[in-house]
């Protein structure tokens, strides 16, 4: 069958170049749609428990369709696999009601190939990275993944064969979003027997996505074809989606531009103002923030005028609009502003006061300030912020510091082991909420407190956040710590949120809405 | 001669031992490892994957497991990429480096061998000249500028060729850009290499001999100083050949070529234990066998040389 | 040598009896480097760039690290940064407009043309060395690169330790991959063979991981780099010379020295290296190159020069991707390093025309 389908398509294809010379309405609608984009690098893997990166996540959204998925421009969670759910009074147990659908190979899935694909995820075996998160709301998981207890104690259940139900460990008003994520993805479990690790070969590969896997070849490219047997297949409108892993962006862009890919999201640092100027270029501010963090072990930034001091000498609104150029947003606070939760702006740039911090400290006219290292993982980029912190610190502040950069693996070593003055950082909300930068950067024992921050106050009124219902009052007290951290602190440096940057012909490609979260699904996407 | 090359080869088998046994312990010393990770993954997930991998065993334990597995001819599993195992890697993109390298490093000794003969022969002449400000271009020219600019030419100006992508996407014509700006830097070596020996051996007493002899420059050339004047290109090619052939990282993400050459660099950075293993199997076989080859190769070429 | 009979310590004369004038091999191959004009044009171009390399710090050029951020991807001029910041910004904002469907500009965007062109004649900047500046008066006769900062002066002292690595580079790959690939080729054996069987597995060691785990013991100072280039530069050069003394050793001048009672020290570095120093030369001159662009990877590791200050490898690194929008920044750095090349290899081969003993009288 798929045989056939191939040879269709290539008949098809061979049609087109031959009509080429002819009119190009002759029969549009009878050519398949094809969208090219770059994905950027080589995926890990094709299962979604073995998978970590954007990247991958760009493929599992063809291939994968959770209880939930995304609506296209604004991520809020609508029904996917689920066609309906409801809620406890209490919070605790949600019950889905699942569509009857199959896999694309015919075999229906029911509710206990959910229960079967979220026990496979959780079972140390597997050793899914992102365990943690059903880890984190779903009773008795965390205990199943670290081998502390049984997986018949994961509050998990299939009522009948269409009706899942789930149970959390606490109220968790954002559990429904999280269900987007892959940690929580339906796997064809009657493949994975059957095949073993062998399931995600193309020959076997079965899945119950928008798309299907038609051919992978690995640093070359993955064609997806259009799923027939999709549930939703009347809105699925590109017929052909080719991921290719490209690396090098100037590779990518001649690509782009001689329309062999229709979206690319990099372009070389020194082409980017000529690209600006490209009518295809769509920016979007996005949840990163771009940072500097400091070893806060370490003398003199142990000390928190120092800190102010180095923060306070920086002009941001110069440096993204001079040195990173891509429409970035200055950052005083750490959270990149939500729809309920507008940035914290809590310090502002002044020179003088700068200075008169640093003498404050000790330092007077930058004497006797010990030599200072600015650790940053290699890339063009961040080499130029590194160079321009650099000179600024020098007029400023008059203090000497060297940048070092170290490749990737190195970087993360001597990061996560506080062997560092300054360290760059990034850092990417996992989910939307306040929570996932002001709880994993800086809460005194979180494992990314890579500066080693520490204030009981700043801990007790995350605490006090956590206990609290969703709101304007919760995210009043979050505010108030954020505040805390950057005002008083400056528990780290921030420069700025990020913004997306991505090349694609909008007038061409409808149903691609930039988001928050740079996330695309394909469902929905269409040629005009 | 023959218990020579009898002896050499079976020296072969420790040397592969050696290189093996110090890569297993020596790549464990970089700092990080094949799961670090941006986001801290939790210590009770690390173990998870550890067992998972058999990394939670004494090195000393992984190491005759690595060591029964190669013997078997299993290099193990990706750590990064989990789909595939090494040898699935390996085997897919050793050929593809072959077919490039091959080519590069064919047209390189032809050209190359081509212009360091007339240069010697019309040493201090403008063909001398030029052709090795050509070869000096090709080795100061480092490859990641050749291949963006032959690419603006010929792909993004001219639009005679596909601007990358591998024979199976684009056809024939996708391996003339990789396949030139790969051999430049082989061929400008080769033609200075070997114009500097022609030059010794057109002035070696045998040559001399020939001359007086009244033979034709076509006869002593290829007959007398050919044979003499390749030995240091010949030595050359042993490692430059290995090189060539297990791809080159540049060339491969310039033109997207799926070869090997991308496994060797990114799974460095990876630190993907079994990837670096696997790579470094590969090359060095191939070098040691190379260099075997050479050593036998040198008798043939000059009859002055005896293996005791 | 061998047709000049010594008849007594003072003069020297050659078969027909007639006094030769004692001429040493550095005299004899001086002069005849002098007649080779590529390679005297090569001599005097090395010799500009070691000038120009050591004294950078006293030319009148700007520093290699002053940023000013507006003077970014200025074009070679010799006219006032201002104007060409100017202009650069009113084709971008014109572009912008453009992009927005607009042939006008709007209000805020001449009111920042007008401050900008205000500002080109009044704005002063104090430099890092403290000294205060109309700032877009400044020239940039080769551009600037993405900070401001003047390309000249990173390319001259980019030559500064590009030339110095190439150097050394060299250097070490002779003294080491020389003396052992001579030793190795004579004495021949077990010797031999152990090192060949070191040598391979030398090159089969993943060298990037080397330098990772070298530079995580030793941190990244210079003379680590130099190190680190040390360890496998030599490889090949060893293999090429072990094979030219194979071929070399049963020699008859080689049988001569070794019967009148000449040591192994003595024939492998007094007959059997300057009868390879042709090939040893050129092999040399073709790896400094390598070792330039060896150096640009190095620094992508980490190991190396630090920013600001760059190498000429990393200037190339950084301006390939800048080769359709600002591509000075690709080529002047591309042929600074080319005509270096250039010098040296002409250089070397004329220093192996000159030295080769065949050729002695010829010419």
């Amino acid at each position: 069958m798929k045989k056939l389908l191939i040879t269709l398509l290539m008949i098809t294809v061979a049609f087109a170049v031959f009509a080429g010379g002819g009119k190009e309405e002759a029969a549009p609608t009878a050519d398949p749609v094809v969208f090219s984009f770059n994905n950027g690098t080589e995926i890990q893997s094709l299962d979604p428990g073995n998978i970590e990166g954007v990247p991958e996540h760009r493929i599992y959204m063809a291939l994968f369709e959770g209880l939930v998925s995304y609506d296209p421009a604004t991520l809020d969670p609508i029904p996917g696999l689920a066609k309906s759910w409801s809620v406890s009074d209490d919070g605790l147990t949600w019950t889905f009601k699942l569509r009857k659908t199959n896999w694309s190979d015919g075999t229906p899935i029911t509710a206990q190939t959910v229960v079967d694909s979220w026990l496979r995820f959780l079972s140390p075996e597997l050793a899914a990275v992102y365990a943690y998160l059903p880890g984190m709301i779903i009773k008795g998981a965390d205990a199943y993944n670290s081998g502390k207890g049984s997986a018949d104690d994961v509050g998990i259940r299939a009522l009948d064969d269409y009706t899942f139900q789930f149970e959390l460990t606490g109220p968790a008003p954002y559990a429904l979003g999280m269900l987007t994520h892959y940690a929580f993805a339906v796997v064809p479990m009657h493949v994975i027997e059957k095949y073993g690790d062998k399931w995600t070969m193309p020959e076997n590969f079965v899945g119950n996505g928008p798309y299907t896997l038609t051919s992978w070849d690995p640093q070359e490219k993955i064609v997806m074809d259009k799923n027939p047997g999709y549930w939703d297949a009347d809105n699925v409108k590109i017929d052909t989606i080719v991921a290719y892993p490209i690396e090098d962006e100037n590779t990518s862009l001649n690509m782009y531009k001689q329309g062999d890919l229709d979206w690319v999201m990099t372009v070389p640092d020194a082409q980017l103002d000529s690209m600006k100027l490209d009518p295809t270029y769509v920016t979007n501010a996005t949840f990163i923030t771009y940072y500097y963090q400091f070893n806060t072990t370490k003398a003199p930034y142990d000390n928190a005028d120092v800190r102010k001091a180095l923060s306070m000498a920086i002009d941001r609104q110069e440096l993204v609009d001079k040195v990173t150029r891509g429409g970035q947003f200055p950052a005083y606070g750490l959270t990149p502003p939500l729809a309920n939760y507008p940035k914290v702006v809590a310090f502002k740039e002044d020179f003088d006061a700068a200075r008169a911090l640093l003498a404050k400290a000790g330092f007077p006219n930058g004497e006797g300030f010990p030599k200072a290292t600015i650790l940053y993982n290699t890339s063009e980029g961040h080499k130029k912020i590194a160079e321009y912190v650099q000179q600024k610190w020098k007029e400023v502040l008059n203090i000497d510091v060297t940048i070092e950069n170290q490749e990737w693996a190195t970087y993360l070593d001597n990061k996560q082991n506080q062997n560092f003055d300054i360290a760059r950082a990034g850092w990417q909300g996992d989910y939307v909420d306040p929570n996932t930068f002001l709880t994993d950067l800086l809460y005194s024992t979180a494992g990314n407190n890579d500066g080693r921050y520490n204030n009981p106050k700043y801990d007790a009124l995350l605490d006090k956040a956590a206990t609290m219902p969703e709101g304007k009052a919760r995210y009043d007290v979050l505010r108030q710590a954020e505040e805390l951290a950057f005002s008083e602190d400056m528990a780290l440096m921030p420069f700025y949120y990020y913004s997306t940057a991505n090349w694609i012909d909008t007038n061409v490609w409808g149903g691609w809405t930039p988001t928050i979260l740079d996330v695309h699904p394909w469902k929905g996407m269409f040629k005009k | 001669m023959s218990k020579y090359i009898f002896r050499r080869a079976l020296g072969l088998i420790p040397t592969m031992f050696i290189i093996v046994t110090i890569c297993f312990f020596f790549i464990r010393l970089a700092p990080g490892g094949p799961f670090s990770s941006e986001k801290k993954i939790s210590p009770q997930i690390m173990k998870n994957i550890e067992a998972k991998y058999h990394l939670d065993e004494p090195l000393v334990i992984q190491y005759v497991r690595y060591l029964g597995d190669v013997i078997r001819g299993d290099l193990g599993p990706s750590y990064k990429y989990k789909d595939y195992d090494v040898n699935f890697y390996i085997s897919r993109s050793l050929p593809k480096s072959i077919l490039l390298g091959s080519l590069a490093l064919f047209f390189a000794v032809i050209m190359g061998m081509g212009a360091g003969m007339l240069s010697s022969l019309r040493q201090n002449t403008w063909i001398d000249y030029m052709s090795m400000s050509v070869a000096v271009v090709g080795i100061s020219v480092p490859l990641f500028v050749i291949g963006p600019v032959l690419m603006y030419i010929f792909a993004m100006q001219l639009n005679l060729l596909p601007v990358s992508g591998w024979i199976s996407e684009r056809g024939y014509s996708a391996l003339i850009l990789p396949v030139f700006s790969l051999s430049l830097p082989y061929f400008a070596t080769i033609a200075r290499l070997s114009r500097a020996s022609f030059l010794e051996a057109l002035r070696s007493d045998y040559v001399r001999t020939a001359k007086a002899k009244g033979l034709k420059t076509s006869v002593i050339m290829f007959k007398h100083v050919l044979k003499g004047a390749s030995l240091p290109v010949v030595s050359y090619l042993g490692p430059a050949f290995s090189g060539i052939i297990t791809g080159s990282i540049v060339i491969e993400q310039i033109f997207r070529i799926p070869g090997l050459g991308r496994h060797f660099v990114q799974s460095a950075f990876n630190r993907d234990y079994t990837m670096i293993m696997g790579t470094v199997i590969v090359y060095s076989l191939f070098l040691v066998i190379m260099n075997f080859v050479v050593d036998v190769l040198y008798g043939y070429l000059d009859p002055r040389i005896s293996y005791k | 040598m061998s047709d000049t009979i010594i008849k007594n310590k003072d003069t020297v004369l050659n078969e027909f009896d007639q006094p030769v004038k004692g001429v040493s091999l550095m005299q004899d191959a001086w002069r005849r480097l002098k007649k080779n004009k590529m390679a005297m044009f090569g001599l005097v171009t090395l010799i500009f760039y070691t000038i120009i390399s050591l004294s950078a710090p006293l030319l009148p050029i700007h520093s290699y690290k002053q940023q000013v951020l507006g003077h970014q991807f200025l074009k070679p001029s010799l006219r006032p940064a201002g104007e060409l910041m100017y202009e650069r910004q009113d084709k971008l904002i014109r572009g912008m407009a453009a992009k927005e469907g607009r042939t006008e500009l709007n209000e805020a965007e001449i009111k920042k043309l007008a401050d900008l062109k205000a500002s080109i004649t009044t704005e002063k900047k104090v430099l890092l060395n403290g000294e205060e500046v109309l700032v877009h008066e400044r020239v940039y006769p080769l551009g600037t690169d993405s900070l401001g900062r003047d390309l000249l002066a990173r390319i001259i002292y980019g030559g500064q330790v590009s030339i110095l690595i190439g150097l050394l580079g060299a250097i070490t790959s002779v003294l080491i991959g020389v003396v052992l690939g001579a030793l190795s080729g004579y004495i021949g054996g077990t010797f031999d063979s152990l090192m060949m069987h070191f040598v391979d597995i030398m090159y089969s060691l993943p060298y990037m991981l080397l330098v990772i785990i070298f530079m995580a013991v030793f941190g990244r100072a210079i003379q680590n780099l130099f190190f680190a280039l040390a360890i496998v530069s030599w490889l090949t050069v060893a293999r090429v010379v072990r094979g030219q003394i194979i071929s070399l050793k049963n020699s008859e001048y080689v049988e001569a020295a070794r019967s009148s009672g000449a040591g192994t020290g003595r024939i492998v570095f007094r007959h059997l290296i300057p009868n390879t120093a042709g090939v040893i030369i050129v092999y040399t001159t073709l790896r400094v190159p390598s070792f330039i662009m060896l150096e640009a990877f190095l620094s992508f590791l980490g190991l190396g020069v630090q920013a600001p200050f760059a190498s000429w490898g990393v200037l190339i690194q950084d301006g390939v991707y800048a080769m359709t929008t600002y591509p000075w920044l690709l080529w002047f750095p591309a042929a600074a390093m080319t005509l270096f090349l250039f010098s040296m290899n002409f250089l070397g081969d004329g220093l192996r025309d000159a030295m080769d003993p065949q050729s002695k009288n010829k010419l």
